[in-house]
Parts: structure tokens; sequence; C-alpha cells
């Protein structure tokens, strides 16, 4: 079996988080495979269906549940379009898991706050269950998460499950017209309902995923909230093929994201070119 | 190139020609340039040349051979490197078939039958060497390596096609033997040739009744005098051409992302992507479904290029290379820069081929002059922009 043969998986479950967002869960049909199939937190995979192609997306399950993974995804292109179309107990492909991950263990006795924005929750979801599957490791978990509206915000359960927790901090926002009557949340976009939450830096890691524009402007407002570049974490995903590092298109500069990536630190960022 | 550990030992022309004809009729493939009849090539896009009565172009190809007859010697330029056989235009990566929901995987093998290239460039044997780094650094692509275990490649000292090579530049030779297992130079009456691995001692020891050992006789010290000659007239030829040094190429590149002169060197480029098509060290690839009729089908990888603008283009929109600047910097900044940073190695073996296949007139023996001047020199290369510099900026 050569290193572009994907492993066969079935459908078991799909969940619309938005209209055009869905969640599906994939268990391998190879019985060890499903066993022994092991990841890190923020590592990707190749998803394919037979005959549209190859897309890549991260593992947006959390490594401390076994026995599957998942996946979410928005149908824009020729391969998500596809992927909307499979049903419960239909075959998908998957190669990986590839890339590096978040330095979960690294982090133990800090506090963790999450911030994401739209579909940019998906990898920061297999970080917060990864944390909240060890919750005793870490100290203040915090959660900021905002979309363009009510309607686009994913994972609405796992949103209210850890709105009811004691143990987690979350405040969800959506954009200026994104709300309904019976919004409860914050209005506003997410970089500046982050400084207003103002999360301590002390002792203190930042995740935050999202479309380049609000990563872009949510680093100046963790920096002046105290988080050195080196405790903030995030995840790049340039287009890719083979996630080998092979196919010679996701580099930024000498970086290639599917190896070297996905999982960047604000520091680490800095020192690249401004091709991402 | 001496070297004690190596056997020299003569074969004459027609033994050459004779030796492929043992190869093909034992059933093993040789690939070997062959000149081909361009108006008659399905892939020629039909020339104006072709339509003058009496006049018939020749293109040399790489080939597998049918008869050793087709065997071309006369050392021109391919107009594709060896790549293709190694990393194919297209290649299957698995196969599937659908039943209902189910679905069945076929495996494509990784193992090849032995084959032979004779007469192969320095510069389209070193590009497999090359490459071979990117095709190994973590996960194994067996696919590549199976094709280069069942090769056996014979190089032939190159005379130095014309004024667009420069592989003395980037750390090859005419008479190069990276990438390949064996030599040949040509004197009078024949070749003489060099085993430098095993499998080119194995094929040499094979067909041991083709070679005559140089012996130490007046005749071999002439040959040996006539083939030293040959080749170190043919570097000097080529070091004519273009002398930069690598590693300030490289360090400047590196440190030098943002600079106008990277930006002015695309200015003539308008994306076709022929320079990755003919060259030998361009390896990118997408992988794509091809389905075969309803339930079935081949995942295959095809040749791609950093020069397209879909090459990088997120399925938001978001492109981070999103004009021709930037993507022939990516592509100059990968040959040049990242390649010998992650591998040691410069992705390029100065064969011109991109140079000669540029309609729009990018020439790399001038690109990586300016570079090297302004490695060497900050405010020369700074006027050389100047005078380079796009219409309007």
């Amino acid at each position: 079996m050569n290193i572009y043969q994907p492993q066969l998986a079935l459908v078991t479950a799909l969940t619309d988080e938005t209209h055009d967002t869905r969640t599906l869960r994939l268990e391998f049909e190879d019985e060890a495979l499903r066993d022994s199939f092991d990841f890190h937190a923020g590592q990707f995979g190749e998803y394919s269906v037979f005959g549209a192609g190859e897309s890549t997306f991260c593992i947006a399950s959390a490594p401390t549940r076994k026995g599957f993974i998942e996946c979410s995804f928005k149908a824009v292109g020729k391969v998500t379009s596809a992927l909307r179309e499979v049903n419960v107990g239909d075959t998908v492909g998957f190669r990986g898991p590839y890339g590096n991950w978040f330095p979960v263990d690294e982090w133990k006795g800090k506090d963790v706050v999450f911030i994401a924005g739209g579909i940019g929750l998906a990898p920061v979801r297999c970080v917060i269950w990864n944390v909240l599957d060890r919750r005793e490791e870490f100290g203040d978990v915090t959660i900021v998460y905002g979309a363009r509206s009510v309607d686009d915000l994913v994972y609405k359960r796992e949103l209210e499950e850890w709105a009811s927790r004691s143990d987690v901090k979350i405040v969800t926002t959506v954009d200026p017209g994104g709300e309904t009557k019976d919004w409860t949340g914050e209005v506003g976009y997410v970089t500046p309902v982050v400084e207003a939450t103002a999360p301590m830096a002390q002792n203190a890691v930042a995740v935050l995923c999202g479309p380049p524009i609000v990563v872009k402007l949510t680093l100046p407002v963790l920096d002046k909230l105290g988080f050195a570049d080196e405790a903030i974490f995030t995840t790049l995903e340039n287009r890719m093929k083979c996630g080998l590092g092979k196919c010679g298109r996701c580099n930024i500069g000498p970086v290639y994201v599917c190896k070297d990536g996905p999982v960047f630190t604000a520091a680490q960022l800095k020192e690249l070119p401004a091709e991402f | 190139m001496t070297d004690a550990t190596r056997e020299t030992y003569f074969i004459s022309d027609d033994d050459l020609r004779a030796l492929a004809g043992d190869l093909l009729s034992a059933g093993t493939e040789v690939i070997a340039p062959v000149a081909v009849d361009v108006c008659a090539s399905p892939s020629a896009i039909a020339s104006s040349a072709c339509l003058r009565p009496g006049v018939a172009p020749v293109d040399i190809e790489y080939r597998a051979l049918a008869d050793a007859a087709e065997l071309d010697l006369s050392r021109g330029l391919p107009v594709l490197s060896l790549k293709q056989y190694f990393l194919p235009g297209h290649e299957a990566l698995c196969c599937w078939r659908q039943h209902g929901t189910e679905v069945e995987i076929e495996a494509v093998p990784t193992t090849f039958a032995p084959r032979v290239v004779l007469a192969a460039k320095s510069c389209d044997s070193a590009a497999l060497a090359i490459v071979d780094k990117v095709m190994n650094w973590d996960y194994q692509d067996e696919l590549w390596n199976g094709r280069r275990e069942a090769t056996t490649i014979v190089n032939l000292a190159c005379p130095v096609v014309d004024e667009s090579c420069f592989c003395t530049a980037v750390g090859t030779a005419p008479d190069d033997v990276k990438g390949a297992d064996a030599l040949l130079t040509p004197v009078e009456g024949g070749y003489l040739m060099e085993a430098t691995t095993d499998k080119g001692r194995v094929l040499m020891e094979a067909h041991g009744a083709r070679f005559k050992a140089e012996t130490d006789t007046h005749g071999a010290k002439h040959r040996g005098r006539q083939a030293a000659e040959e080749r170190a007239a043919a570097r000097a030829r080529v070091a004519a051409n273009l002398e930069i040094d690598a590693e300030s190429v490289r360090e400047w590149i590196d440190a030098h992302f943002e600079d106008p002169l990277l930006a002015a060197l695309g200015v003539r480029c308008n994306g076709c992507g022929a320079c990755s098509s003919v060259c030998p060290t361009c390896h990118c690839f997408d992988i794509v479904d091809e389905e075969e009729g309803i339930g079935k089908g081949t995942r295959r990888r095809c040749w791609d290029t950093c020069q397209a603008p879909t090459f990088t283009l997120h399925a938001s929109g978001h492109n981070p290379r999103d004009d021709q600047h930037s993507r022939y910097r990516q592509r100059i900044n990968h040959k040049f820069a990242i390649y010998p940073l992650k591998f040691g190695e410069v992705l390029c073996t100065g064969c011109g081929r991109c140079t000669r296949a540029c309609h729009a007139g990018q020439d790399l023996v001038e690109i990586l002059q300016a570079i090297d001047i302004a490695a060497r020199r900050p405010d020369a290369a700074a006027a050389a922009v100047a005078g380079a510099e796009p219409a309007g900026s």
C-alpha cells in the first residue's frame, strides 16, 4: 500500500451545524485500525469521496475520544460538495493523521484561552475537548467564539454544553446584524469581545483560529493583554494535495505547512513571509 | 573525474548499439535519445516549419526504444527530461470500485521491471538524485523509489548544447555521474565507459563481451587523454555561460523576500507553466480522481505548476500567491533558497530547458546573474532593477 492510498471509513453519523456546514463521524472499516488509530489535537487528514477527490481538514474530534474521528466542513468546493451528499452508511476515504499538533501536554497547570471565528472552531473544538477530557490538569478554561450570525455558529449543542459547565467560561458573539430576537450572547466582532473579556495572560496560553482577518486583528489585542508570542498558538490550512511534504503547494517561504505545521506560534508566524 | 576505483573500458559505436539490442532481446526496456520527426509527433504543436515542403524538423526525445537502430548518439538535448520516466505526467495512485455503499480499493504496483537508460544527460540524471531527497525526507514515495531502483542509468558526457546551459554554476557538470550508474565519453571509434555504482558494474559485467579493457597501451593512453580533454573543454564551455556563488544566492534570496528585484524578475512571465513541464527537477503535483464509468475510477497524480493561479487558491477564494510576480518569486525561491535550505541541494541542474521553452523570454541565466550581482554588489543590483521595473510601478 503506497502512501497515497487512503483507508476506507464508514460514515456513522452526520450533523448539520449550519445551513452549509456539516460534521461527519467516521469509523475505519479495518477493525484493527479503528482500535489502534491515534492522533494528536491539531493534526489533519485528507478526506475523500471517490470520484470527487481529496480535501484537507483538521480532525475535529478529540484524541481522547476513541473509535471514531470527525470532520466539519463547509460545502464550498468540489470535494466538500460531494462530501455533503454522502449519507450514514456510505464509505469515504481518509489519509492521516498528518502534521504537528498543539503541545497540550506542555500546558499542564496553565490557563487556556480559546478564541475562534466561524468554522475556525473546528480545529479548536478538538483541543477544547482534549483539555476538558483532562480538565483537572489545567487552570481556567475560557472560550470566546464568534460567527457572522446566529445561524453561522457551529457546534451549537456543544456551545450549550460548555456554557452549562461551571468549570468553563464561554462568551459567544455574532457580528452586528447577525443576532436574532432571542439571542442572549454578545453582539460584536470577535476581536473587541476578546479585549472586553480580557483573559489573564499570566501563566496562560491562547489558541486562536479563524478567518485570516480575525487572526490578524486579534494578535495585537492578545499582545496588549500581555500574551507572549510564544504563548499564542494558531493553525494554518494552506491548500494541500499530498499532506506528506511532496506535492509542493503549501509552503510559506521555507516552511511546509503540512510537515512543519499546521500548528504555529505567533512568534513563528512573525518569522514567515506574508504569503498565507 | 579520474577515480582509481573506477575501471574504464572501451566500447565501439557498433557494440554500444549492439548492447542496446542485447538488452531489448532480453526483454529489458531501454530508454534513450531518439530523433523524432517534429511534424509527426502527437505531442508537438504544429510548427509553421511543418508546412514548408521538403523540411523535416527533428526533435530529440527520450523514448523507450523499439529497435536499437533508433538510438540517437548525436548528443543533442532531449525536449523533455528523464523526469517523465520516474514521475510520469500522470500516474495511478490507486483504483476504486463502488458496489452500493461499499468501496473496494485496488492498490497499484510499487515494484517495476528492470530497465536501462542509455546516453542520458548529466543534468537529467543529477535531477533524479536531487528529487530523491524530497521523495524520502520523511514519508517514502514508493512509486518514485520503485522506478529509481529498477533503473540503471548510463550517462553520455555532454558537449554543452548552447548558451542556456549552466550546469557547472549549480554544482553539476556535463560529465557528472550524479544520479547515474555509469558514464560514456566519446573517443575515436567509440566510447570509454566507466561504471560508478554497483548497478553500473552489474550492467557492464552482464555484457562483458561488448567491452574491451583499456590496458596500458599507446592507444588506450591516447583515448584516455582524448576523453579527458573532451570533458575539460565541455566544462570550460559551460562555465563561460554563467558563474555564480550558489550559497550567496541562497542567502540573498532568503533575506530579501520583499526585495523589488525578486518582484521584477517575473515581469515577463505569463504563467503558462512550460518551464515546470520541461524542468527535470520540478516535481510538484496535483491529485485528482478520474471516473471510468459508473462506480469505478482511478486516483491519479499529475504534474502541476506553481506558476498557475489555481495552484494555491483556497476554496474560500483567498489566494496566498495571487499575482504572477509572487508565483515567479516562489519558483526562484523554491529552487535556489528553500530546497537548498531544507535538503542541501539546489533544485536546478542548469539544463536551460526553461529558458528555451519560455515564449516570453524569461532567461534563467540572466536572472541568476542579476541575483548573484545583488548578492555580491547590492548597488549594481538596484541599478539593474531600475531598468527592469514593471511599467507603472
